[in-house]
């Protein structure tokens, strides 16, 4: 083998000429790609790198609560159906009382359960869509701006991409069951990194008289399982949108006189804030 | 085995500054019996440890590490995937038609196109009106600037990394840092002191770094509870027996802002990654607190 230049790995050759067309998509006349593919990361992870060099060491000891010697064995409640009946057997069956699931201690701390963040849900509630629909497409476009999700995008079986909400239930005089009136887009991995990491940088230093993010107080209840779901809810005003980025081009697209309610969720697995 | 030897034996077994944690907490989770996991310790009758508190004293990386040739090619790679078989994007929505930004995105979505895809791709529109084509790109080229586009970045390589400045806290920007003090017998060991009567550990923690690093830093404890220990070999006294065993508690804590200023019984200081303070330390030592530190 001759040593000439080495060839470098970001660039590519010409693609190959298209010898055969693909076959094409009847529905949406888009060509499917002879092989299937999975696209993964595309580029290395700010945030991610800094969670794995810096927070998650601190994190393990701010949250790690001693244990002296075994635990008690757990208390014994009854199932509430028979699990061996063969009519209730693969039935959820919680212990009667309930799930315990606020009551039980959470798993012991070791360095494999670090708390980590899960999930990010955007969720966008427009109240003028329930008047009329096409009014949904200004949030959905800005979701799909921010996140860049799109349904089944890259392979990914799992990915949903922005979805369509619709209202529950009906309240006399302001909204009906069943009519569309929010979006929201789920983001894992390097997507939720990148956006948490916009919004620190670009949107919450610039919102007016921001308090921070509002936590339970020390008084509430642990014992429920919404408090130890780990999962944080805020919201941020309307202005919040045109901060972002992906959305600084379009100033008109996203009416800042309407109220929008935002709902940022983190979703961290096997969160230790009870006992 | 009475409870107070029970606990005696516990505390070590929990400290320990080991990262496999997860063998050692389920290990007693599931023992039925407890079981000791050090079978060297043994209570000494009147001979209480001397306790004392040391600091991990930590500067975070302050640049992301640089990609490994297989994740430069394997990111490309998969940027190049994404690009050729990501939808249409809607210009029309996000960009007002003829607008200084929508002639901006286009410049610089057709270099992407070129690089990803070869010259045949990525080729400017045909417009009728040049003139005012090349105008509007003159204005977004000037808009880039404005915004700072063109601007050298720094290098990822700090003066101090060349001139080997072992005190500076620029060097080694991708690595974790830590501060270690020569002490008056030459030895290379954390900032470390004594525990006063009625002090907390994580209050003598705090007190012991500042007295032997200076008050001009910022640093921040990260917990109240210790992150490792570290127990010397027990040396004996003239008279042969076994002096009271020293039992130093690491607590880790963040330099902020600021330097080392260390204190006058303090020869040197040095701010330095993991691999180069085992050259620095006793074997002994390095031993205790090699598994405390990050390799990151």
């Amino acid at each position: 083998m001759t040593v000439g230049r080495a060839a470098s790995v970001v660039r590519f050759g010409r693609p190959p000429a298209i010898r055969k067309p693909l076959r094409v998509d009847p529905r949406t006349r888009l060509p499917h790609p002879p092989v299937k593919i999975v696209t993964r990361d595309f580029a290395p992870c700010r945030l991610e790198d800094h969670y794995y060099s810096t927070l998650q060491d601190d994190l393990m000891y701010l949250t790690y609560k001693h244990e002296l010697g075994p635990r008690p064995p757990p208390r014994q409640i009854r199932l509430t159906y028979d699990p061996n009946n063969p009519y209730s057997k693969y039935r959820y069956n919680p212990p009667v009382g309930g799930s315990q699931l606020g009551r039980k201690p959470p798993p012991p701390c070791t360095a494999e359960n670090v708390i980590q963040l899960e999930m990010v849900q955007l969720h966008i509630m427009h109240k003028k869509a329930i008047t009329s629909r096409s009014h949904l497409l200004g949030p959905i476009m800005a979701l799909r701006a921010l996140s860049g999700e799109t349904e089944k995008g890259g392979g990914q079986h799992a990915l949903e991409g922005v979805q369509i909400i619709k209202s529950k239930k009906q309240v006399g005089g302001w909204i009906r069951k069943g009519i569309p009136v929010g979006a929201k887009v789920n983001l894992k991995g390097h997507a939720m990194y990148d956006f948490i990491g916009t919004l620190v940088d670009f949107v919450m230093p610039r919102i007016r008289e921001f308090q921070g993010i509002e936590l339970p107080p020390p008084s509430a209840n642990t014992e429920t399982p919404a408090a130890v779901s780990g999962v944080v809810s805020f919201g941020l005003p309307p202005s919040a949108m045109g901060f972002f980025p992906s959305n600084r081009s379009q100033p008109g697209r996203v009416s800042r006189n309407v109220w929008y309610a935002y709902t940022f969720r983190d979703q961290r697995n096997r969160c230790r804030c009870a006992g | 085995m009475s409870s107070r030897t029970l606990l005696s034996l516990c505390r070590p077994a929990i400290h320990s500054s080991r990262r496999f944690m997860a063998t050692e907490a389920t290990q007693l989770s599931s023992s039925s019996t407890f079981e000791p996991v050090r079978s060297s310790v043994q209570p000494r009758k009147g001979k209480k440890p001397i306790l004392n508190t040391a600091i991990i004293l930590n500067r975070s990386p302050l640049i992301t590490r640089t990609p490994t040739t297989f994740e430069r090619a394997y990111y490309a790679y998969q940027a190049r995937l994404r690009r050729a078989l990501s939808n249409p994007f809607p210009y029309e929505f996000y960009f007002k038609q003829g607008s200084i930004l929508e002639t901006r995105f286009e410049m610089e979505e057709q270099k992407r196109e070129r690089r990803a895809f070869g010259p045949t791709f990525g080729k400017p529109k045909e417009d009728d009106d040049k003139e005012k084509a090349a105008a509007n790109r003159a204005a977004a080229l000037q808009l880039a600037e404005q915004e700072g586009e063109f601007e050298e970045m720094m290098p990822r390589s700090h003066s101090s990394d060349e001139a080997k400045d072992y005190k500076s806290l620029d060097r080694r920007g991708k690595r974790n840092l830590y501060l270690l003090l020569k002490d008056a017998n030459d030895f290379w060991r954390f900032p470390q002191g004594g525990i006063q009567k009625g002090e907390l550990l994580h209050q003598a923690a705090q007190r012991d770094m500042y007295d032997e690093c200076g008050k001009h830093m910022d640093a921040w404890i990260v917990s109240r509870n210790p992150i490792g220990h570290y127990r010397p070999p027990v040396t004996l006294s003239p008279e042969g027996t076994p002096l009271p065993e020293q039992v130093t508690f690491f607590f880790k804590a963040h330099i902020l802002q600021g330097q080392c200023r260390p204190s006058e019984n303090m020869k040197d200081f040095a701010w330095l990654t993991k691999q180069e303070i085992e050259s620095y330390v006793d074997k002994h030592y390095w031993d205790g607190i090699k598994d405390v530190l990050s390799d990151n």
